[in-house]
Protein backbone atom coordinates (compact mmCIF):
# COMPACT_ATOMS: atom_id res chain seq x y z
CA UNK A 1 0.00 0.00 0.00
CA UNK A 2 3.17 2.39 -0.06
CA UNK A 3 2.55 2.71 3.54
CA UNK A 4 5.91 4.33 5.54
CA UNK A 5 6.69 1.86 9.21
CA UNK A 6 6.05 3.92 12.29
CA UNK A 7 7.04 3.53 15.86
CA UNK A 8 5.67 4.77 19.18
CA UNK A 9 8.77 6.43 20.48
CA UNK A 10 7.46 7.63 24.03
CA UNK A 11 4.24 7.29 26.42
CA UNK A 12 3.63 9.29 29.30
CA UNK A 13 0.33 9.58 31.50
CA UNK A 14 -1.61 11.22 34.43
CA UNK A 15 -2.61 9.27 37.60
CA UNK A 16 -6.61 7.85 37.46
CA UNK A 17 -8.21 9.21 40.13
CA UNK A 18 -12.11 9.45 40.64
CA UNK A 19 -11.95 13.55 40.75
CA UNK A 20 -8.87 15.37 39.52
CA UNK A 21 -8.07 19.03 40.77
CA UNK A 22 -6.80 19.68 37.85
CA UNK A 23 -8.28 21.07 34.99
CA UNK A 24 -8.74 18.70 31.64
CA UNK A 25 -6.41 20.92 29.48
CA UNK A 26 -4.40 20.49 32.93
CA UNK A 27 -4.34 16.90 32.77
CA UNK A 28 -4.21 16.79 29.12
CA UNK A 29 -1.00 19.27 29.51
CA UNK A 30 0.51 16.89 31.97
CA UNK A 31 0.16 13.49 30.38
CA UNK A 32 1.69 15.64 26.93
CA UNK A 33 4.90 17.04 28.82
CA UNK A 34 5.49 13.13 30.40
CA UNK A 35 5.50 11.83 27.16
CA UNK A 36 7.25 14.23 25.63
CA UNK A 37 10.10 13.93 28.47
CA UNK A 38 10.23 10.04 27.89
CA UNK A 39 11.40 10.68 24.86
CA UNK A 40 13.44 14.10 25.62
CA UNK A 41 11.47 15.50 22.42
CA UNK A 42 10.31 19.23 22.82
CA UNK A 43 6.88 20.30 21.52
CA UNK A 44 8.95 21.89 18.64
CA UNK A 45 10.44 18.73 17.12
CA UNK A 46 6.33 17.74 16.65
CA UNK A 47 4.88 17.98 13.10
CA UNK A 48 1.33 17.37 14.18
CA UNK A 49 -1.61 16.52 16.80
CA UNK A 50 -4.26 14.21 17.68
CA UNK A 51 -6.20 14.43 20.31
CA UNK A 52 -9.13 12.26 21.54
CA UNK A 53 -11.75 12.86 24.20
CA UNK A 54 -14.99 11.79 24.90
CA UNK A 55 -18.36 13.28 24.59
CA UNK A 56 -17.88 16.83 25.35
CA UNK A 57 -20.55 16.56 27.86
CA UNK A 58 -17.98 14.72 30.54
CA UNK A 59 -15.49 17.46 30.63
CA UNK A 60 -18.53 19.48 30.34
CA UNK A 61 -17.19 22.04 27.79
CA UNK A 62 -18.92 22.12 24.35
CA UNK A 63 -15.93 22.21 21.43
CA UNK A 64 -13.83 20.65 23.90
CA UNK A 65 -11.07 19.45 21.58
CA UNK A 66 -10.65 23.03 20.75
CA UNK A 67 -10.47 24.28 24.63
CA UNK A 68 -8.10 21.25 24.86
CA UNK A 69 -5.49 22.23 21.98
CA UNK A 70 -3.45 25.02 24.20
CA UNK A 71 -2.80 21.96 26.58
CA UNK A 72 -1.46 19.66 23.80
CA UNK A 73 1.06 22.51 22.47
CA UNK A 74 -1.34 22.73 19.40
CA UNK A 75 -0.78 26.41 18.89
CA UNK A 76 0.16 26.69 14.83
CA UNK A 77 0.01 23.11 14.35
CA UNK A 78 -2.19 20.74 11.99
CA UNK A 79 -4.28 19.41 14.79
CA UNK A 80 -7.26 17.07 14.80
CA UNK A 81 -9.95 15.92 17.12
CA UNK A 82 -11.52 12.24 17.44
CA UNK A 83 -14.42 10.99 18.77
CA UNK A 84 -15.78 7.33 18.47
CA UNK A 85 -17.08 7.11 21.97
CA UNK A 86 -15.49 4.48 24.01
CA UNK A 87 -13.04 3.46 21.60
CA UNK A 88 -11.60 6.30 21.56
CA UNK A 89 -8.61 5.43 22.92
CA UNK A 90 -7.46 3.21 20.57
CA UNK A 91 -8.90 4.99 17.82
CA UNK A 92 -6.86 7.94 18.29
CA UNK A 93 -3.25 6.14 17.67
CA UNK A 94 -4.86 4.76 14.84
CA UNK A 95 -5.47 8.59 13.44
CA UNK A 96 -1.86 9.07 14.43
CA UNK A 97 -0.47 6.33 12.97
CA UNK A 98 -2.01 7.34 9.22
CA UNK A 99 -1.07 11.11 9.77
CA UNK A 100 2.49 9.21 9.85
CA UNK A 101 2.04 6.23 7.86
CA UNK A 102 0.81 8.48 4.80
CA UNK A 103 4.11 9.87 4.93
CA UNK A 104 2.56 13.58 5.74
CA UNK A 105 4.11 13.60 8.90
CA UNK A 106 7.51 12.34 10.57
CA UNK A 107 6.25 12.91 14.60
CA UNK A 108 2.85 12.97 15.63
CA UNK A 109 1.68 13.64 19.09
CA UNK A 110 -1.48 11.49 20.00
CA UNK A 111 -3.27 12.73 23.57
CA UNK A 112 -6.15 10.78 25.04
CA UNK A 113 -8.10 12.61 27.88
CA UNK A 114 -11.03 12.68 29.97
CA UNK A 115 -12.49 14.48 33.11
CA UNK A 116 -15.88 12.31 33.97
CA UNK A 117 -16.07 14.03 37.53
CA UNK A 118 -17.20 17.39 35.97
CA UNK A 119 -20.31 15.52 34.78
CA UNK A 120 -22.82 15.96 37.77
CA UNK A 121 -24.28 14.68 39.90
CA UNK A 122 -23.21 11.14 37.77
CA UNK A 123 -21.75 10.57 34.48
CA UNK A 124 -24.01 8.24 33.58
CA UNK A 125 -26.60 10.89 32.46
CA UNK A 126 -24.44 11.44 29.76
CA UNK A 127 -25.95 8.42 27.93
CA UNK A 128 -29.53 9.17 29.16
CA UNK A 129 -29.83 10.82 25.64
CA UNK A 130 -28.18 8.55 23.45
CA UNK A 131 -31.24 5.83 23.09
CA UNK A 132 -33.58 6.32 20.15
CA UNK A 133 -36.50 9.54 22.20
CA UNK A 134 -39.94 7.69 21.21
CA UNK A 135 -39.10 3.55 21.55
CA UNK A 136 -36.16 3.68 24.41
CA UNK A 137 -36.38 6.81 26.33
CA UNK A 138 -39.55 6.73 27.91
CA UNK A 139 -38.24 3.38 29.71
CA UNK A 140 -35.55 5.55 31.25
CA UNK A 141 -32.56 2.86 30.10
CA UNK A 142 -28.73 3.55 30.96
CA UNK A 143 -25.87 1.89 30.16
CA UNK A 144 -25.33 -0.33 33.24
CA UNK A 145 -29.23 -1.42 31.78
CA UNK A 146 -28.49 -2.19 28.51
CA UNK A 147 -25.16 -4.29 29.69
CA UNK A 148 -26.72 -6.07 32.12
CA UNK A 149 -29.12 -7.27 29.01
CA UNK A 150 -25.97 -8.14 27.29
CA UNK A 151 -24.07 -9.87 30.06
CA UNK A 152 -27.32 -11.86 31.19
CA UNK A 153 -27.34 -13.27 26.84
CA UNK A 154 -23.48 -13.79 27.00
CA UNK A 155 -23.97 -15.84 30.24
CA UNK A 156 -27.00 -17.36 29.27
CA UNK A 157 -26.01 -18.76 25.39
CA UNK A 158 -22.96 -20.37 26.25
CA UNK A 159 -23.90 -21.31 30.33
CA UNK A 160 -20.83 -19.14 32.06
CA UNK A 161 -21.78 -18.41 35.56
CA UNK A 162 -21.39 -14.92 37.73
CA UNK A 163 -18.46 -17.08 39.46
CA UNK A 164 -16.12 -17.24 36.66
CA UNK A 165 -16.85 -14.32 35.20
CA UNK A 166 -15.77 -12.53 38.54
CA UNK A 167 -12.47 -13.95 37.93
CA UNK A 168 -11.75 -11.57 35.11
CA UNK A 169 -12.47 -8.53 37.69
CA UNK A 170 -10.19 -9.99 40.28
CA UNK A 171 -7.45 -10.39 38.11
CA UNK A 172 -7.61 -6.98 36.60
CA UNK A 173 -7.85 -5.43 39.70
CA UNK A 174 -4.95 -7.50 41.21
CA UNK A 175 -2.94 -6.86 38.14
CA UNK A 176 -3.75 -2.91 39.43
CA UNK A 177 -1.87 -3.00 42.36
CA UNK A 178 1.08 -3.07 40.39
CA UNK A 179 0.36 0.04 38.40
CA UNK A 180 1.56 3.36 40.21
CA UNK A 181 -0.96 5.48 38.41
CA UNK A 182 -3.80 3.34 38.90
CA UNK A 183 -7.45 4.01 40.69
CA UNK A 184 -8.41 0.31 42.37
CA UNK A 185 -5.97 -1.97 42.67
CA UNK A 186 -6.42 -4.45 45.14
CA UNK A 187 -4.10 -6.66 45.98
CA UNK A 188 -6.29 -8.81 48.07
CA UNK A 189 -9.71 -9.22 46.14
CA UNK A 190 -11.53 -12.31 45.86
CA UNK A 191 -14.23 -13.72 43.84
CA UNK A 192 -16.59 -13.38 47.31
CA UNK A 193 -15.84 -10.05 47.33
CA UNK A 194 -17.22 -9.68 43.82
CA UNK A 195 -20.17 -11.49 44.24
CA UNK A 196 -20.53 -9.94 47.85
CA UNK A 197 -21.00 -5.86 45.61
CA UNK A 198 -24.36 -4.90 45.59
CA UNK A 199 -26.49 -5.10 42.85
CA UNK A 200 -26.92 -2.22 40.02
CA UNK A 201 -28.74 -4.10 37.64
CA UNK A 202 -28.53 -7.80 37.66
CA UNK A 203 -25.90 -9.61 36.94
CA UNK A 204 -24.30 -6.60 36.95
CA UNK A 205 -22.70 -5.41 40.10
CA UNK A 206 -20.43 -2.89 41.84
CA UNK A 207 -16.90 -4.78 41.30
CA UNK A 208 -18.47 -5.76 37.77
CA UNK A 209 -17.71 -2.23 36.90
CA UNK A 210 -14.89 0.01 36.29
CA UNK A 211 -14.61 3.26 38.15
CA UNK A 212 -15.96 6.65 36.98
CA UNK A 213 -12.72 8.39 36.53
CA UNK A 214 -10.17 11.36 35.18
CA UNK A 215 -7.27 10.90 33.50
CA UNK A 216 -5.13 11.98 30.42
CA UNK A 217 -2.05 9.57 28.16
CA UNK A 218 -0.07 10.31 25.92
CA UNK A 219 2.40 8.67 22.97
CA UNK A 220 4.91 9.81 20.70
CA UNK A 221 5.05 8.31 17.34
CA UNK A 222 7.32 8.94 14.68
CA UNK A 223 8.57 7.63 11.02
CA UNK A 224 11.40 5.23 10.72
CA UNK A 225 13.65 6.80 10.00
CA UNK A 226 12.91 9.53 12.89
CA UNK A 227 12.37 6.68 15.71
CA UNK A 228 15.52 4.95 15.33
CA UNK A 229 17.48 8.25 15.70
CA UNK A 230 15.28 8.89 18.84
CA UNK A 231 15.47 5.60 20.56
CA UNK A 232 17.38 2.17 20.03
CA UNK A 233 13.91 0.70 21.30
CA UNK A 234 11.04 1.45 18.87
CA UNK A 235 7.76 -0.46 19.21
CA UNK A 236 6.21 -0.78 15.78
CA UNK A 237 2.46 -0.16 15.29
CA UNK A 238 2.04 -3.20 12.89
CA UNK A 239 -1.32 -3.41 12.44
CA UNK A 240 -4.44 -1.93 12.85
CA UNK A 241 -8.23 -2.23 12.11
CA UNK A 242 -11.52 -0.96 13.42
CA UNK A 243 -15.12 -1.41 11.91
CA UNK A 244 -18.59 0.03 13.04
CA UNK A 245 -21.63 -2.44 13.65
CA UNK A 246 -25.25 -1.50 13.33
CA UNK A 247 -26.12 1.82 15.25
CA UNK A 248 -29.42 0.03 16.67
CA UNK A 249 -28.15 -2.18 19.19
CA UNK A 250 -31.10 -4.42 19.05
CA UNK A 251 -30.46 -5.17 15.67
CA UNK A 252 -26.88 -7.28 17.00
CA UNK A 253 -25.75 -10.47 18.09
CA UNK A 254 -25.34 -9.45 21.74
CA UNK A 255 -23.61 -12.61 22.32
CA UNK A 256 -20.72 -11.94 20.21
CA UNK A 257 -19.15 -8.86 19.17
CA UNK A 258 -19.09 -8.75 15.29
CA UNK A 259 -17.74 -5.23 15.42
CA UNK A 260 -14.22 -6.28 16.99
CA UNK A 261 -13.79 -9.29 14.70
CA UNK A 262 -13.94 -7.49 11.65
CA UNK A 263 -11.69 -5.00 13.29
CA UNK A 264 -8.95 -7.37 14.49
CA UNK A 265 -9.45 -8.87 11.14
CA UNK A 266 -8.23 -6.17 9.75
CA UNK A 267 -5.30 -5.65 11.87
CA UNK A 268 -4.17 -9.32 11.36
CA UNK A 269 -3.91 -9.22 7.70
CA UNK A 270 -1.82 -5.90 7.95
CA UNK A 271 0.64 -7.47 10.92
CA UNK A 272 0.75 -10.86 8.92
CA UNK A 273 -0.54 -12.61 11.84
CA UNK A 274 -1.73 -15.62 10.56
CA UNK A 275 -2.56 -17.37 14.31
CA UNK A 276 -3.12 -15.29 16.43
CA UNK A 277 -3.47 -17.42 19.73
CA UNK A 278 0.76 -18.33 18.93
CA UNK A 279 1.65 -15.04 17.58
CA UNK A 280 -0.16 -12.56 20.42
CA UNK A 281 1.97 -12.61 23.67
CA UNK A 282 -0.09 -9.88 25.32
CA UNK A 283 -3.81 -8.88 24.96
CA UNK A 284 -5.33 -6.04 26.66
CA UNK A 285 -8.68 -5.86 25.59
CA UNK A 286 -11.56 -3.41 26.53
CA UNK A 287 -13.07 -4.39 30.06
CA UNK A 288 -15.19 -1.36 31.44
CA UNK A 289 -17.13 -4.91 32.44
CA UNK A 290 -15.65 -7.72 33.49
CA UNK A 291 -17.95 -10.01 30.71
CA UNK A 292 -16.65 -7.22 27.95
CA UNK A 293 -13.10 -8.22 28.11
CA UNK A 294 -14.25 -12.08 27.52
CA UNK A 295 -16.68 -11.05 25.01
CA UNK A 296 -13.46 -9.26 23.37
CA UNK A 297 -11.14 -11.87 23.30
CA UNK A 298 -13.41 -13.85 21.45
CA UNK A 299 -14.08 -11.21 19.22
CA UNK A 300 -9.86 -10.82 19.19
CA UNK A 301 -9.52 -14.69 17.59
CA UNK A 302 -8.09 -15.46 20.91
CA UNK A 303 -10.57 -17.61 21.91
CA UNK A 304 -13.68 -19.76 20.66
CA UNK A 305 -16.80 -18.47 21.40
CA UNK A 306 -17.56 -18.53 25.13
CA UNK A 307 -14.37 -20.24 25.90
CA UNK A 308 -12.46 -16.95 27.03
CA UNK A 309 -13.21 -17.84 30.42
CA UNK A 310 -10.92 -20.69 29.72
CA UNK A 311 -7.89 -18.55 29.72
CA UNK A 312 -8.53 -17.46 33.12
CA UNK A 313 -9.85 -20.73 34.90
CA UNK A 314 -5.94 -22.29 33.71
CA UNK A 315 -4.42 -19.54 34.42
CA UNK A 316 -3.04 -18.36 30.98
CA UNK A 317 -4.48 -14.81 32.23
CA UNK A 318 -2.14 -14.46 34.85
CA UNK A 319 1.66 -12.60 33.81
CA UNK A 320 3.39 -15.28 33.87
CA UNK A 321 0.73 -17.36 31.78
CA UNK A 322 0.32 -17.83 27.86
CA UNK A 323 -1.18 -15.72 27.36
CA UNK A 324 -1.08 -12.41 29.56
CA UNK A 325 -4.23 -10.52 29.47
CA UNK A 326 -4.68 -6.69 30.85
CA UNK A 327 -1.07 -7.13 32.56
CA UNK A 328 -1.71 -3.54 33.39
CA UNK A 329 -4.95 -3.81 35.49
CA UNK A 330 -7.13 -2.81 32.52
CA UNK A 331 -10.10 -0.49 33.30
CA UNK A 332 -11.26 -1.99 35.81
CA UNK A 333 -7.80 -1.82 37.82
CA UNK A 334 -6.21 1.19 36.79
CA UNK A 335 -10.05 3.23 35.66
CA UNK A 336 -11.76 4.32 32.58
CA UNK A 337 -11.09 7.69 32.14
CA UNK A 338 -13.05 6.74 28.43
CA UNK A 339 -10.36 8.16 26.05
CA UNK A 340 -7.84 7.87 27.88
CA UNK A 341 -8.61 4.26 29.40
CA UNK A 342 -7.91 2.88 25.83
CA UNK A 343 -4.91 5.22 25.40
CA UNK A 344 -3.05 3.47 28.61
CA UNK A 345 -3.58 0.12 26.77
CA UNK A 346 -1.36 1.64 23.89
CA UNK A 347 0.92 2.38 26.80
CA UNK A 348 1.31 -0.54 28.42
CA UNK A 349 2.32 -2.64 25.09
CA UNK A 350 4.88 0.28 24.70
CA UNK A 351 6.38 -0.19 28.21
CA UNK A 352 5.92 -4.33 28.58
CA UNK A 353 7.35 -4.54 24.61
CA UNK A 354 10.44 -2.25 25.65
CA UNK A 355 10.93 -3.97 29.24
CA UNK A 356 9.92 -1.13 31.05
CA UNK A 357 6.55 -1.77 32.72
CA UNK A 358 8.61 -2.34 36.17
CA UNK A 359 6.32 -4.33 38.52
CA UNK A 360 3.65 -5.26 36.15
CA UNK A 361 6.20 -6.74 33.60
CA UNK A 362 5.33 -9.90 31.60
CA UNK A 363 8.46 -12.28 32.07
CA UNK A 364 10.67 -13.95 29.10
CA UNK A 365 10.84 -11.34 25.72
CA UNK A 366 7.33 -10.48 24.51
CA UNK A 367 7.43 -9.99 20.77
CA UNK A 368 3.76 -8.50 19.87
CA UNK A 369 0.81 -7.39 21.88
CA UNK A 370 -3.05 -6.30 20.76
CA UNK A 371 -4.79 -3.46 22.42
CA UNK A 372 -8.52 -3.18 21.98
CA UNK A 373 -11.48 -0.76 22.76
CA UNK A 374 -15.01 -0.49 22.28
CA UNK A 375 -17.66 2.38 22.24
CA UNK A 376 -19.80 4.99 19.70
CA UNK A 377 -23.34 3.44 20.51
CA UNK A 378 -21.72 0.24 21.63
CA UNK A 379 -20.69 -0.79 18.08
CA UNK A 380 -17.30 0.09 17.28
CA UNK A 381 -14.24 -1.76 17.46
CA UNK A 382 -10.80 -0.33 16.90
CA UNK A 383 -7.61 -2.93 17.36
CA UNK A 384 -4.08 -2.13 17.17
CA UNK A 385 -1.27 -4.47 16.93
CA UNK A 386 2.36 -3.26 18.12
CA UNK A 387 5.61 -5.65 18.23
CA UNK A 388 9.18 -4.98 18.60
CA UNK B 1 -43.34 21.38 -5.57
CA UNK B 2 -42.70 20.42 -1.83
CA UNK B 3 -44.70 17.48 -1.42
CA UNK B 4 -43.60 16.52 2.12
CA UNK B 5 -44.16 20.52 3.88
CA UNK B 6 -47.40 21.70 4.57
CA UNK B 7 -47.13 25.12 5.94
CA UNK B 8 -49.66 25.37 8.11
CA UNK B 9 -49.23 21.49 9.86
CA UNK B 10 -46.69 20.87 12.75
CA UNK B 11 -45.47 17.72 12.78
CA UNK B 12 -46.64 14.89 15.30
CA UNK B 13 -43.56 15.95 18.19
CA UNK B 14 -42.53 13.91 21.17
CA UNK B 15 -41.19 15.64 24.22
CA UNK B 16 -37.85 14.78 26.00
CA UNK B 17 -35.21 16.53 28.12
CA UNK B 18 -31.32 16.71 27.48
CA UNK B 19 -30.22 17.62 30.85
CA UNK B 20 -26.43 18.49 31.67
CA UNK B 21 -25.56 19.75 34.98
CA UNK B 22 -21.49 20.20 35.82
CA UNK B 23 -19.59 20.93 38.64
CA UNK B 24 -16.09 22.05 37.38
CA UNK B 25 -12.80 22.17 39.09
CA UNK B 26 -10.64 25.20 39.62
CA UNK B 27 -7.93 23.63 38.19
CA UNK B 28 -4.69 23.92 39.52
CA UNK B 29 -4.23 27.46 38.12
CA UNK B 30 -7.70 28.90 38.43
CA UNK B 31 -7.46 27.76 41.90
CA UNK B 32 -4.37 30.34 42.92
CA UNK B 33 -5.51 32.79 40.67
CA UNK B 34 -8.77 33.13 42.40
CA UNK B 35 -7.70 32.37 45.92
CA UNK B 36 -5.43 35.64 44.94
CA UNK B 37 -8.15 37.78 43.53
CA UNK B 38 -10.60 36.62 46.65
CA UNK B 39 -8.32 36.82 49.62
CA UNK B 40 -5.81 39.54 48.32
CA UNK B 41 -7.37 41.68 46.06
CA UNK B 42 -4.71 41.00 43.32
CA UNK B 43 -4.40 39.63 39.57
CA UNK B 44 -1.75 37.14 39.22
CA UNK B 45 0.17 36.00 36.08
CA UNK B 46 2.63 33.65 35.49
CA UNK B 47 5.62 33.97 33.47
CA UNK B 48 7.75 31.92 30.82
CA UNK B 49 10.96 32.52 30.83
CA UNK B 50 11.60 30.77 27.62
CA UNK B 51 8.99 32.66 25.30
CA UNK B 52 9.20 36.15 27.69
CA UNK B 53 5.22 36.00 27.82
CA UNK B 54 2.78 37.18 30.81
CA UNK B 55 0.21 34.48 30.74
CA UNK B 56 -3.01 36.72 32.78
CA UNK B 57 -4.97 34.80 34.38
CA UNK B 58 -1.84 32.50 34.81
CA UNK B 59 -1.66 29.27 33.73
CA UNK B 60 0.50 26.20 34.51
CA UNK B 61 2.11 26.20 30.82
CA UNK B 62 2.99 27.96 28.35
CA UNK B 63 1.03 27.27 25.07
CA UNK B 64 3.70 27.84 22.86
CA UNK B 65 7.03 25.66 24.62
CA UNK B 66 5.07 23.74 26.61
CA UNK B 67 7.27 23.91 29.79
CA UNK B 68 5.82 24.04 32.82
CA UNK B 69 4.87 27.90 34.59
CA UNK B 70 6.05 28.39 38.19
CA UNK B 71 7.41 31.73 38.17
CA UNK B 72 3.51 33.73 39.13
CA UNK B 73 3.43 37.46 39.64
CA UNK B 74 0.87 39.69 40.66
CA UNK B 75 0.41 42.14 37.34
CA UNK B 76 -0.62 45.64 38.09
CA UNK B 77 -4.46 46.26 38.53
CA UNK B 78 -4.17 48.69 35.55
CA UNK B 79 -4.81 47.57 31.86
CA UNK B 80 -5.66 49.15 28.57
CA UNK B 81 -9.06 48.89 26.84
CA UNK B 82 -7.95 46.62 23.99
CA UNK B 83 -11.64 46.64 22.18
CA UNK B 84 -15.28 46.76 23.89
CA UNK B 85 -18.19 46.32 22.81
CA UNK B 86 -22.21 48.30 24.24
CA UNK B 87 -24.53 45.81 24.55
CA UNK B 88 -28.24 46.86 24.58
CA UNK B 89 -30.56 44.05 24.40
CA UNK B 90 -30.68 40.88 26.53
CA UNK B 91 -30.57 37.51 25.33
CA UNK B 92 -34.08 36.87 25.00
CA UNK B 93 -34.39 39.91 23.22
CA UNK B 94 -35.62 42.38 25.19
CA UNK B 95 -34.15 45.61 25.57
CA UNK B 96 -31.42 46.83 28.68
CA UNK B 97 -33.35 49.28 30.64
CA UNK B 98 -29.39 50.24 30.25
CA UNK B 99 -26.28 49.59 27.78
CA UNK B 100 -23.52 47.44 29.39
CA UNK B 101 -20.30 47.96 27.99
CA UNK B 102 -18.22 45.08 27.70
CA UNK B 103 -14.72 45.42 26.98
CA UNK B 104 -11.10 43.36 27.10
CA UNK B 105 -8.48 44.43 28.94
CA UNK B 106 -5.29 43.82 28.17
CA UNK B 107 -2.83 42.77 31.04
CA UNK B 108 0.25 40.91 30.53
CA UNK B 109 0.33 39.13 27.29
CA UNK B 110 -3.31 38.14 28.12
CA UNK B 111 -6.28 40.07 29.93
CA UNK B 112 -9.58 39.57 31.11
CA UNK B 113 -13.29 40.03 29.33
CA UNK B 114 -14.73 42.51 32.28
CA UNK B 115 -17.58 45.06 32.08
CA UNK B 116 -16.43 48.55 32.43
CA UNK B 117 -18.64 51.07 34.03
CA UNK B 118 -17.98 54.96 35.86
CA UNK B 119 -18.13 55.95 31.78
CA UNK B 120 -20.52 56.79 28.87
CA UNK B 121 -20.69 54.67 26.16
CA UNK B 122 -19.59 57.29 24.34
CA UNK B 123 -16.82 58.51 26.11
CA UNK B 124 -15.12 54.62 25.84
CA UNK B 125 -11.71 54.71 24.09
CA UNK B 126 -9.80 51.93 22.29
CA UNK B 127 -6.43 51.75 24.59
CA UNK B 128 -7.32 53.98 27.42
CA UNK B 129 -6.18 53.08 30.89
CA UNK B 130 -9.09 51.19 32.77
CA UNK B 131 -8.46 50.07 36.53
CA UNK B 132 -10.11 47.10 38.58
CA UNK B 133 -12.95 47.64 41.09
CA UNK B 134 -12.74 45.31 43.43
CA UNK B 135 -16.02 44.35 45.80
CA UNK B 136 -15.32 44.48 49.26
CA UNK B 137 -13.08 41.34 50.75
CA UNK B 138 -16.51 40.02 52.71
CA UNK B 139 -18.26 39.53 49.78
CA UNK B 140 -15.86 37.75 47.16
CA UNK B 141 -16.48 34.84 46.86
CA UNK B 142 -13.65 33.49 44.43
CA UNK B 143 -15.41 34.61 41.01
CA UNK B 144 -14.17 36.89 38.51
CA UNK B 145 -17.10 39.28 39.22
CA UNK B 146 -14.81 39.57 42.72
CA UNK B 147 -14.30 42.55 40.14
CA UNK B 148 -17.19 44.64 40.03
CA UNK B 149 -16.11 45.93 37.06
CA UNK B 150 -12.91 48.28 35.13
CA UNK B 151 -13.46 51.71 35.51
CA UNK B 152 -10.99 54.93 33.82
CA UNK B 153 -8.02 55.61 35.67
Amino acid sequence: MGLRKVAVVGAGMTQFVRRAQETPKELAFKATRAALDSCELSIQDIDAICLGTAPDTFDGIHMNGEYLSDGVGALGKPYIRSYVGGGTGVFVPIQGWYHVASGLFDLVLVVAEEKMSSYYPHPQGAFLTIFDHTTERPLKPNLLWIFALEMNRYMATYGISKEDIAQVSVLHKRNAADHPAALLGDKKITVQDVLNSEVLAWPVQRLDVSPVSDGAVAIVLAAEHVARRITDKPIWIEGVGWSLDTAYWTNRDLAYPRYVEVAAKMAYEMAGIKEPRKEIHIAEPYDPFDYKALHHLEGLQLADRGKAIELYLNGSAKRDGNLPICPSGGLLGVGNPIAAAGLMKIAELFWQLRGEADGRQIPGSPQKGIAQAWGDLMQVGTVVIMGK
Amino acid sequence: MYPFHHPFDRPVHYEGLFPVTNRYTYGIASEKFFRALKEEGIILGTHCPHCDKLYVPGTIFCETCLSELEDWRAVDNVGRVDTFTVLYKNLDGTYRTEPEIVAFIRLGDGGLVHRLAEIDPKSVLIGMQVAAVFKPPEERTGNILDIRYFKPV
